[in-house]
């Protein structure tokens, strides 16, 4: 062993034997206090203020089951209820305050008619490549601003946090 | 609450060095403390949990607010010379063996918080929490080889912090630890 390797050993020794004979530091008097006030707000707050974790499972088991089934529905309404929308804009027979809507149901059933043949003239190959392009770019996007977060706001926390 | 407050706030207050840091997350453990209350009320564990719990805080927060010597310090990172180790041994053996525990607990203390982050954080986990170096590097999100540089050279550091000129002019009080370079016990 050479006498870097001896130095270091006994600095690693004698400096663990320093820091483990450390005593405790004593909490601060206040810290007590804060934590009983906090439980005590908390305790105070109205049940649906609370996280859904800490809802009375006669209300949490509903509320999921209910957000379960409702996002389906809420697509499957939207579709319907478009498709309704159109078709009754773009009747023939429709007259009075429905045949002013009539010329913006066919202007949507034509756009919707032309998205529908650009989107099917377009190879597959390139829908799917744009979709991963947007998915990089978004990623990238969301990569550049958590790298600025954290290299620009934690200046400010660091002269905070420093020891006086 | 009583029993552990202590505990986990030197816990806290070892990896910030800042007591109103320590104190908010010493708040945090005891209050996943009472949500977990049932579970902890009877376990022999609980002070091993609330140190778990603690460290692991801390090391968020931290980690939160990491700063950009992660990003440059590997890059710029020296090697300690041989005269620093045993400069720095020497001023640890002095220190121990010369000082009064209180006099010895405080000036170890404050050399520790005045550690810039980068050292003060693994050479904390080193010695007061046990990891490995790879747990620390893991944890940390560095490298191996920097985990061991900082170690190193915080420890070598905390001993220049130790002589009186590390904090400035000594009290007149402190018996000088300084050792004659290559002093042995």
């Amino acid at each position: 062993m050479s006498s870097r390797d001896q130095f270091d050993e006994k600095l690693e020794r004698l400096v663990g034997q320093a820091l483990q004979e450390q005593p405790l530091r004593r909490a601060p008097a206040s810290l007590e206090a804060r934590v009983l006030g906090e439980i005590a707000a908390r305790a105070r707050l109205p049940w649906w203020r609370r996280g859904i974790a800490s809802w009375p499972a006669a209300v949490r088991v509903p509320v999921i089951a209910g957000c379960a089934v409702c996002v389906p529905l809420v697509w499957i309404a939207s579709v319907w209820l478009a498709t309704r929308l159109v078709s009754v804009a773009t009747h023939p027979g429709n007259s009075g305050p429905l045949a002013s809507m009539r010329d913006t149901g066919r202007a949507i059933a034509s756009l919707e008619t032309l998205a529908t043949h650009i989107v099917q003239s377009i190879p597959r190959e390139w829908l799917l490549g744009g979709l991963i392009a947007t998915a990089t770019l978004y990623a990238a996007l969301f990569a550049l601003v958590a790298l600025g977060y954290s290299l620009l706001y934690p200046r400010t926390e660091y002269s905070k946090a420093q020891p006086t | 609450m009583r029993a552990y407050q202590d505990m986990v706030f030197s816990t806290a207050l070892r990896l910030t060095a800042n007591p109103a840091q320590a104190e908010d997350i010493s708040q945090e453990v005891f209050l996943r403390a009472y949500e977990s209350f049932d579970n902890l009320r009877s376990s022999p564990k609980a002070g091993g949990w609330l140190k778990t719990v603690a460290t692991n805080l801390t090391l968020n927060h931290l980690t939160r607010h990491r700063k950009r010597w992660r990003l440059f310090s590997e890059v710029f990172s020296e090697d300690t010379r041989e005269e620093e180790l045993e400069s720095a041994t020497a001023i640890f053996d002095t220190v121990l063996t010369e000082l009064e525990t209180d006099e010895r607990s405080a000036l170890i203390g404050k050399a520790l918080e005045r550690l810039p982050d980068h050292q003060r954080i693994p050479l904390v986990l080193y010695h007061y929490e046990e990891m490995p170096y790879q747990d620390i590097a893991d944890r940390l999100g560095i490298s191996l080889a920097k985990v061991k540089t900082d170690i190193l050279r915080g420890r070598v550091a905390m001993a220049a912090l130790l002589t009186p000129s590390g904090f400035g002019a000594p009290d007149g009080r402190r018996r000088s630890p300084t050792p004659t370079p290559g002093a042995q016990p």
